[in-house]
């Protein structure tokens, strides 16, 4: 009887043991702690759907493989920054994602959120290259790559390139216009920029801004471009629209130039996109390791000679033809819109757009 | 409601005599009865009730703008709406779209169902499988192809104008009209199956008496065959509509973002705004709305005999 007891603690002890031992090296590591090798193991990556993840593959992780073979990419992809950031809240408590590359003001919200770590060149020695206008002022993950709005033409009817956003008014294009209305990022720019050429501060006001637009929104084929607001131009269902630098230049590659894209003179606003460590990662010592490769010199020039983002680092080059397509990071008319002030806007100025400025 | 009444018409009848005998048959019936209802039951309860009631409970939490959802109890999700006249134009805009689609669509569907009902060809069943062919492939791809067919330089637009009718193109995408367009051809093979299904009472000795009675062929029909077939055209109206209402991929493709409807608002607040407890109780707000129009529909069409 007492043996019995002794043995049934014991193995309750080594139950216990195991469960803990278990619990550590798998899902939810503490904060702070290295879970998992850093050389060997899974990366669950999540970001950008479509285009990007195939040029991201391609461009970073592939040439990531080839130097970490013992670490594999699981790539979740996702169609736009808040749904991934729906994903990273649906798994706080038990983060089953290593790293996310998504938009800055979504990213922002999650480190408000303290769904993501911080991160210092201790942990990611390349985060030495990003200059301090790119780092997170409270030690969140780094901008990993730029890209600024622009206007996406079509290039037989735009012979050389449009100059200023107001082609979008001109009625030469009624009925041939895309706007990729709010809450995308897309629209909430476009809202920002007209804001700026009314000469009105968006943090104050958009009434003037949203007169203008509603002067557009006869122009507009469609708010929702399909199967994208590229394809819309590449088909020749519209001439002009909005659209990102970056993918814009790809598909005007792609499509033998059928398309060009221009920032126009009155300037223009950033995408910028942060890469960070989810809190708790369950492989939080290899996603370092690949943090600090996407910030390395060579996958940053790597991404933007494939799909055209500005590198975040000072120590990338990028050959001449590659350079004059990507946007530059000190462009003073470009400007980085307010974070703080969206993420509480944004739902305002989506409702502004379906009651005023999209009407039939 | 087809589970509750045929759980009501297999239960033991109480004219059974109360003998010992019968009463434990009646409870072995009721057993068995209800194990083979159970992984139907356990499955509807874990893949909709659940779900259901999860979604109920976020409605009533607290939302912020940066996709926080803060365990609470508010019914402000449920008082903003309600007290905003946009709200109730993109209600009433869905509603119109159920009704428009559904009669249209009912309109459209009806003779190719009385023809498949009738028809005595040994191609019938072929016919019938082409006739419900289109559901093999999904609503997306086929909205797409109203895209083409239907856009500025679509098919419908370039032959009206080579033909010389028109000279700007006919705005039929990117509005209301592309929705009901691809609705009503999307959803005409449910309409069709609801009616052959629902065309039971109809024969044809009926129509030939009338005939021979020396009723009109005009009058053959409002008077017997239109009377007969109600039950199927009001079931296939009801499913359209329901269809309808609670549809997203065809108002958000070819709406172009200018169709405001129920589902695409829920839509933004879910995966754009992520703002989920007011999506949440837009969806409950749904729910009520047409589940109270649509009994009102069903007490009306028992009424009048259908």
């Amino acid at each position: 009887m007492k043996s019995y007891t002794r043995r049934g603690f014991a193995a309750l002890a080594l139950t216990a043991a195991s469960a803990l031992a278990l619990s550590a090296c798998g899902g939810g590591a503490e904060a702070g702690k290295e879970a998992g090798s850093p050389t060997s193991g899974e990366v669950n990556l999540i970001a950008y759907s479509g285009i990007w993840e195939e040029q991201y593959t391609k461009a970073v992780i592939e040439p990531f493989k080839a130097k970490y073979p013992d670490i594999k990419i699981n790539f979740v992809s996702k169609r736009s920054s808040a749904e991934m950031l729906s994903a990273l809240q649906g798994q706080k408590g038990s983060p089953g994602t290593d790293v996310a590359i998504m938009d800055n003001s979504v990213s922002t919200t999650g480190n408000r959120q303290g769904l993501f770590e911080k991160l210092d060149t201790s942990a990611v020695p390349n985060m030495a290259n990003v200059p301090e206008k790119f780092r997170n002022k409270d030690g969140y993950g780094p901008v990993a790559m730029l890209d600024a709005v622009g206007l996406v033409y079509d290039t037989a009817t735009f012979p050389t390139a449009p100059d200023s956003w107001k082609v979008l008014w001109d009625p030469a294009n009624k009925g041939k216009v895309n706007i990729v209305a709010p809450p995308s990022l897309l629209g909430i720019s476009l809202t920002a920029i007209t804001a700026k050429m009314e000469g009105e501060d968006y943090t104050q006001s958009i009434e003037k801004a949203t007169a203008k637009l509603k002067e557009l929104a006869p122009s507009v084929q469609s708010f929702a471009p399909n199967p994208d607001e590229y394809q819309s131009v590449i088909t020749g269902q519209t001439v002009i629209g909005l659209g990102q630098n970056a993918r814009a230049q790809y598909y005007s590659d792609q499509s033998k130039k059928k398309i060009g894209v221009a920032v126009p003179k009155e300037g223009s606003v950033y995408q910028i996109n942060t890469i960070n460590l989810v809190k708790g990662a369950p492989h939080s010592a290899a996603a370092k390791t690949f943090i600090n490769y996407a910030l390395s010199a060579e996958a940053q020039s790597a991404f933007a000679k494939a799909l055209f983002y500005a590198p975040s680092v000072t120590n990338a080059e990028l050959p001449a033809e590659v350079k004059a397509r990507v946007v530059a990071t000190d462009n003073p008319d470009i400007t980085a819109l307010d974070i703080d002030f969206l993420s509480k806007a944004r739902d305002k100025w989506t409702q502004e757009w379906k009651r005023q400025i999209i009407t039939k | 409601m087809s589970i509750i009444t045929a759980a009501g018409n297999s239960a033991p009848g109480p004219g059974l005599a109360p003998g010992v005998l019968e009463k434990a048959k009646s409870r072995r019936d009721r057993r068995t009865f209800l194990a083979l209802l159970a992984p139907a039951i356990l499955g509807l309860v874990a893949s909709f009730v659940l779900p259901l009631a999860y979604m109920v409970r976020m409605s009533f939490n607290e939302g912020g703008p940066d996709g926080v959802v803060e365990e609470g109890f508010t019914l402000r999700h449920y008082i903003e709406p309600l007290g905003d006249s946009y709200f109730w134009k993109v209600t009433l805009d869905t509603f119109q779209m159920g009704l428009v689609v559904g009669v249209l669509c009912v309109l459209v569907s009806y003779p190719v169902a009385m023809f498949l009902a009738r028809s005595t060809s040994k191609f019938k069943g072929l016919l019938t499988a082409l006739a419900i062919a289109p559901l093999l492939t999904s609503a997306v791809v086929r909205t797409y192809g109203w895209m083409v067919i239907l856009g500025d330089t679509g098919l419908v637009n370039s032959s009206l104008k080579s033909m010389g009718f028109i000279t700007d193109p006919l705005k039929l995408t990117n509005n209301m009209t592309g929705v009901t367009i691809g609705l009503v051809e999307i959803f005409m093979p449910y309409a069709i199956l609801a009616m052959i299904s629902g065309f039971g009472r109809l024969s044809p000795q009926l129509e030939e008496a009338a005939g021979s009675l020396g009723a009109s062929k005009f009058k053959v029909f409002t008077r017997v065959t239109l009377p007969l077939t109600l039950p199927g055209v009001l079931t296939a109206f009801l499913m359209v509509f329901v269809l309808s209402v609670s549809t997203f991929i065809t108002p958000r493709l070819l709406g172009g973002g200018a169709v405001q409807v129920l589902a695409t608002e829920i839509y933004d607040q879910t995966t754009g705004l992520l703002n989920w407890p007011f999506a949440a109780a837009l969806s409950v707000i749904l729910l009520v709305l047409f589940g109270i129009i649509i009994s009102v529909y069903q007490r009306l069409t028992k009424k009048i005999g259908a």
